[in-house]
């Protein structure tokens, strides 16, 4: 792996790590900790993609080993998000809006069952209530659960998406040139 | 225990909350939750850091009784408060520097023993620069509050400058690797290596062997 690589996964991990709490004020359902997972994959491919998801998981459960059993979540966003910028889905707003709610189809149904078979749904006060929900209205407890999980990502992957996309064209042309990837991604080639 | 080495306390702290999940029923639990909250009380400030887990394990025992019968909101509080009573543990004890010396010293290349050094370096610098951000962009009178669009618009506002300005400094990070030899395809000697001994490497074989024994009845 070239060292420019290997200095991007720490920097990506810290921006997965850092964002929640500056878009705390706008008062956003957003955790947005897979957009430094994201970017390191347009920027640098897949290898760097599910190391930095990796990392991240190990670096958060350093603090609250909760996060550890979702480790996965973060894998499958990385080869989401390889696909995404293979295809081209980081060109337009109107393309990575979709993607977006994709990504957030897809993190539900991989964290679904991790949450219910380790955490019994209770992950956070947000996904508990929407589970509350979900139970109220007739749901099985799996759906709820999944209900809880789709509602409380699909907004989150759809902005982080967009943010991607916005760092892939503002990146200024020196920054781009060192990730070819990043270049054809955002269709700056 | 702050002296066994840093594999030792990894398999130690990972073995009580695996009990705590592989063995069927409230006992298992229970035992490895009293084990963890043992070792707690053996580290600096044992009150302080227990009053942690119990902080962060309290939302998780509110929403299990909230979702479930009391006797699975239990069991499943028991596993997590397990879980992170051992997390409080080896926090506690594992220097991150000791944890690199130790990888360097199995013949983990540099690189991957920087993976985790420089991440921990990382974070509270881009967390720093983030509250200046925040900070920054308020003064300009940045508008975070009221209509959705406008709330997006903020959230745009302070990510990209974040983001950006990160990903502009990678080049001095780069810069700063090749001039430590980190580009170099040579193993390094570790300084200090944590000290091992049979006996710790026989008790991680015996945990990771627990552990097996615990899924393998699970199964059958």
């Amino acid at each position: 792996m070239p060292l420019r690589h290997i200095a991007l996964i720490p920097v990506a991990v810290a921006i997965n790590l850092a964002l929640s709490a500056l878009v705390d004020p706008t008062g956003l359902p957003l955790f947005l900790d897979t957009t430094g997972t994201v970017l390191a994959t347009a920027l640098a491919g897949p290898v760097v993609g599910v190391t930095t998801g990796v990392v991240t998981t190990v670096t958060n459960s350093l603090r609250n080993p909760t996060f550890l059993p979702f480790v996965v979540v973060q894998v499958i966003v990385a080869l989401y998000a390889w696909a995404a910028a293979r295809l081209g889905l980081f060109r337009r707003v109107a393309t990575s809006v979709p993607a977006g709610i994709g990504l957030g189809v897809l993190a539900a149904a991989v964290s679904t069952p991790i949450s219910y078979a380790v955490f019994g749904c209770a992950t956070s006060g947000g996904v508990t209530l929407l589970t509350l929900l979900g139970r109220r209205v007739g749901m099985s407890d799996l759906g709820a659960c999944a209900f809880g999980s789709f509602v409380s990502d699909f907004g989150d992957k759809t902005v982080t998406f967009v943010l991607v996309a916005a760092v892939l064209h503002a990146l200024p042309r020196r920054t781009a040139a060192r990730f070819p990837l990043a270049l054809r991604a955002a269709g700056r080639t | 225990m702050s002296g066994l080495h840093p594999y030792t306390q990894l398999a130690l702290a990972t073995l009580l909350p695996a009990l705590a999940w592989l063995v069927p029923g409230p006992r298992a639990p229970a035992i490895a939750l009293a084990a963890a909250v043992a070792l707690v009380l053996g580290t600096p400030r044992p009150l302080r850091r227990l009053a942690a887990v119990a902080v962060a394990a309290a939302p998780f025992w509110l929403f299990l009784f909230l979702l479930h019968p009391p006797a699975r909101a239990a069991l499943v509080g028991l596993r997590l408060t397990t879980l992170l009573g051992a997390a409080a543990w080896v926090g506690a004890l594992l220097a991150p520097g000791r944890l690199v010396e130790a990888l360097v010293a199995r013949g983990w290349s540099a690189r991957a023993a920087y993976l985790l050094g420089g991440t921990l370096a990382a974070v509270p610098l881009v967390r720093a620069h983030a509250r200046r951000i925040g900070e920054a962009q308020r003064c300009r009178g940045l508008a975070t509050r009221g209509a959705l669009v406008t709330r997006l618009r903020a959230v745009h506002a302070l990510v990209l400058p974040l983001v950006l300005s990160v990903l502009h400094q990678l080049d001095e990070r780069v810069l700063a690797l090749e001039t430590r030899g980190l580009g170099a395809a040579v193993h390094r000697t570790p300084l200090d290596p944590p000290a091992d001994s049979p006996a710790q490497a026989a008790a991680r074989w015996g945990a990771a062997a627990a552990c097996l024994a615990a899924l393998a009845a699970r199964i059958a």
